[in-house]
């Protein structure tokens, strides 16, 4: 139903398409502009615009700043980028994200994989594991670290009770400087497997069955097809999740207040953590804005380094 | 063909519907304070962080004032606010020139809102509403007053806090000992520890002195042991920062031999208030905050006053007031210093069922004082122990870097490499000197 748009006063004579490209637009057709459109995206353009564009500039403006909500921001230059440079708690976190990203990412690539597998295989109680991969994803991160917190308990932590059973001494997961980030990103695999999984699995349903079938025809056991069929299938799968793994693991903050704030002694710190500080708990925005930029800059320069490392394409 | 048209509205018809539609939501807010404003009593706007059992008590406060002033034209709206965000609202919100009315602050804490004139000075005010300062103590007046400011008085005070060593009764009994007769110094203290710890091999599972490995906890007791040791954060005029490190330094030694010497508590306790409540722990000190919750909790339990563990007996003090903050209408202030006038007035229930000892000498004096609210053995610790209470907040701009009741700040950062094993206490007492000289030449 569009009535006005089908006006046959207004069709193209006969004859008249190529002289029409060829002739000046009348005068009164380019003042007329659909401003309806524009009123449509300005719904989502201009808080876009409010909430996200102008908080980046003045953000990267606050980091050349002193300020502290009250008063103007007092021009420094780079003096916040000075501090954050000789501050060794900005190291330590910055260090500590390198970690996470070198546990969390593999741990969530291979168990994602080896859950979307498992399921694949449309074996009995296959739905039931898919809704228990996913499940933890649903939860909220403080909820997943309030929980984490007790199974990781030194003296009644379920995980160091069962470990028990090994022989295994009670580990100091989260009070200790040398088990604390391991402690945080096992909660971490937990959580977030449940994303690489549902990722995983969809690529492996788009998987041509008759791709894996002529394979074994040809004698290909499992671990052939693995290998040389299905991996190379979901090149681009795999690519993604490792990115957006990468992204979210530098990102981390929730998961490390929740368990650890950061400690003991700044082990488990994350720069998302030490902006929080310095700017909620100190108020020294200008200081956290310099971090927030430095982060930014890794980000950038480690997702485009994944790009070399991990193309989509062979 | 004619098609029906009259439900498509013209693009000139949709713009001015949509513009109306917008227009309404934007105004609505506006609308609804100034338009109806004419018949609503003034509606005072007071933050608060207490979310715990004390917050409980202080809704009571609050709707106690709504009650006594229905036909007053004046009326007290509470707004919660996480403790920890609560200065950064404030100043957005004073920055906006939308701040609340008054909220509660901790003496010697808001120096740099003092200077941003975030809080507002009360001496003018308190005169003129009639709020008798003559009964509050003086050490109540003084921490109120940020001598670098004109002296001027930031805070009503409405209780007063320190930290006191709670005591498992069912522990004591198990190990034999009398709790009519509390630990008194280091040595007994240490004595009562170990009688009340259990271990399994070298592994201590249940703290007869309950520490954590990092955060508030070790901090504050360290700073608790450093100040009896002689220890002092910022000399008495503000200008020399870590006064006495040698004492400082000992105070470390010995937090760090509750763990590795007398093994009289483990650093595997995450939420010290959760441990204690469920017997991980003999001795706890903390604040009066917590007694209603574990009495709620069915905890069997008493409060002792700090032991003099380093020479002088001392403990650590922390002063909750109300403050008021600053205002685009200066007319408010006066219905703001009368709610504040008679929250104070009738701080009763707040200083026994609440949370602290009371700054008001008439309070103190009122026979029902002792019997009233929380049992006295396990309150009376918090009220007496106040003469002890002496350990107080640094009022310089970077005052929370020097507090002692931290688990983020400088100090508590330096102290957690120390408690770590990263760093010697040596070093973090020369980190502590060097930082906190920097904080007192800022001024």
């Amino acid at each position: 139903m569009a009535p006005r748009i089908f006006d046959p006063n207004r069709l193209p004579t006969e004859g008249a398409t190529a002289s029409a490209t060829a002739r000046r637009p009348d005068f009164s057709e380019i003042r007329r502009v659909d401003w309806a459109g524009y009123v449509l995206v300005g719904f989502f353009t201009i808080p876009f615009l409010v909430f996200n564009v102008m908080p980046v500039f003045f953000g990267t403006y606050v980091a050349f700043t002193e300020w502290r909500i009250i008063g103007t921001p007092e021009w420094v230059g780079l003096e916040n980028f000075r501090t954050a440079f000789a501050d060794k708690w900005v190291a330590g976190a910055f260090r500590n994200v390198l970690v996470y990203a070198l546990i969390i990412v593999p741990g969530v690539t291979c168990l994602g994989l080896a859950a979307a597998l498992f399921v694949n295989q449309r074996w009995p109680l296959a739905t039931l594991a898919r809704t228990l991969f996913f499940a933890p994803y649903v939860v909220s991160a403080t909820v997943i670290g309030l929980i984490w917190v007790w199974m990781l308990d030194t003296q009644f932590g379920l995980v160091n009770h069962y470990i028990g059973y090994l022989g295994i001494a009670p580990i100091a997961w989260l009070t200790s400087p040398e088990w604390s980030l391991v402690g945080v990103s096992i909660a971490s695999i937990w959580w977030d497997m449940g994303l690489a999984f549902i990722l995983f699995l969809a690529a492996l349903q788009d998987i041509p069955k008759d791709l894996t079938e002529a394979a074994s025809v040809d004698g290909a056991g499992p671990p052939e097809r693995l290998w040389f069929i299905i991996l190379p299938m979901m090149r681009p799968v795999i690519s993604m999740v490792i990115t957006l793994q990468v992204i979210s693991t530098m990102r981390i903050f929730s998961q490390v207040y929740v368990m650890t704030n950061g400690g003991p002694a700044g082990s488990s710190a994350s720069p998302i953590h030490y902006i929080y500080q310095a700017a909620i708990q100190r108020n020294d925005f200008g200081l956290a804005s310099a971090v927030a930029i430095l982060l930014f800059l890794v980000i950038i320069v480690v997702a485009f380094g994944l790009r070399f490392v991990v193309r989509e394409r062979g | 063909m004619q098609f029906p048209t009259t439900s498509r509205p013209s693009r000139r018809r949709f713009l001015k519907q949509a513009g109306a539609i917008t227009g309404a939501a934007l105004a609505t807010p506006w609308l609804g304070n100034r338009v109806f404003a004419y018949n609503k009593p003034i509606e005072i706007v007071h933050w608060s962080w207490l979310a715990a059992s004390d917050g409980e008590v202080w809704a009571q406060m609050i709707k106690n004032f709504n009650d006594a002033h229905t036909d007053k034209g004046i009326q007290i709206r509470l707004e919660l606010v996480p403790e920890e965000q609560y200065t950064t609202k404030v100043l957005t919100a004073a920055a906006t020139g939308q701040a609340p009315d008054f909220g509660w602050g901790t003496a010697g804490k808001a120096a740099q809102m003092a200077k941003d004139g975030v809080i507002v000075p009360l001496d003018d005010l308190i005169s003129a509403s009639g709020l008798d300062l003559s009964d509050f103590s003086d050490a109540s007046v003084l921490a109120s007053r940020y001598p670098k400011y004109d002296n001027k008085m930031f805070m009503v005070p409405m209780d007063l806090m320190s930290l006191q060593p709670l005591l498992n009764l069912d522990h004591v009994a198990e190990a034999g000992l009398d709790p009519a007769a509390p630990p008194t110094d280091g040595a007994s203290l240490l004595a009562w520890g170990e009688a009340m710890t259990k271990r399994e091999g070298d592994t201590v599972t249940r703290s007869g002195l309950l520490m954590t490995g990092s955060g508030v906890h070790p901090t504050v007791t360290w700073g608790i042991v450093a100040e009896q040791m002689g220890f002092e954060r910022a000399s008495a005029d503000l200008k020399t920062a870590a006064v006495n490190a040698e004492a400082g330094i000992k105070a470390m030694e010995w937090v760090l031999g509750l763990f590795d010497t007398a093994k009289v508590a483990t650093r595997d306790v995450t939420d010290r208030y959760k441990a204690f409540g469920v017997g991980q722990g003999s001795i706890f000190w903390t604040g009066p905050w917590t007694l209603s919750g574990y009495m709620k909790q069915g905890l069997n339990f008493a409060s002792f006053q700090m032991p003099n563990i380093g020479g002088t007996q001392k403990t650590y003090f922390e002063m909750g007031g109300l403050e008021l903050y600053v205002q685009s209408d200066p007319g408010r202030y006066e219905a703001t210093m009368e709610a504040v006038r008679w929250l104070s007035d009738n701080s009763f229930l707040w200083t026994t069922a609440g949370r602290g000892a009371a700054p008001r000498k008439s309070i103190l004096a009122n026979p029902d004082y002792k019997t009233a609210g929380i049992p006295w053995d396990k309150r009376g610790a918090f009220i007496d122990g106040m003469a002890i209470a002496s350990i107080p907040e640094i009022p310089v701009l970077d005052g929370p870097e020097f507090t002692i009741y931290s688990g983020g700040n400088f100090l508590a950062k330096t102290l957690e490499q120390v408690w770590a094993g990263i760093s010697t206490p040596e070093q973090a007492m020369a980190q502590l000197q060097e930082g906190w000289q920097k904080s007192l030449d800022k001024g």
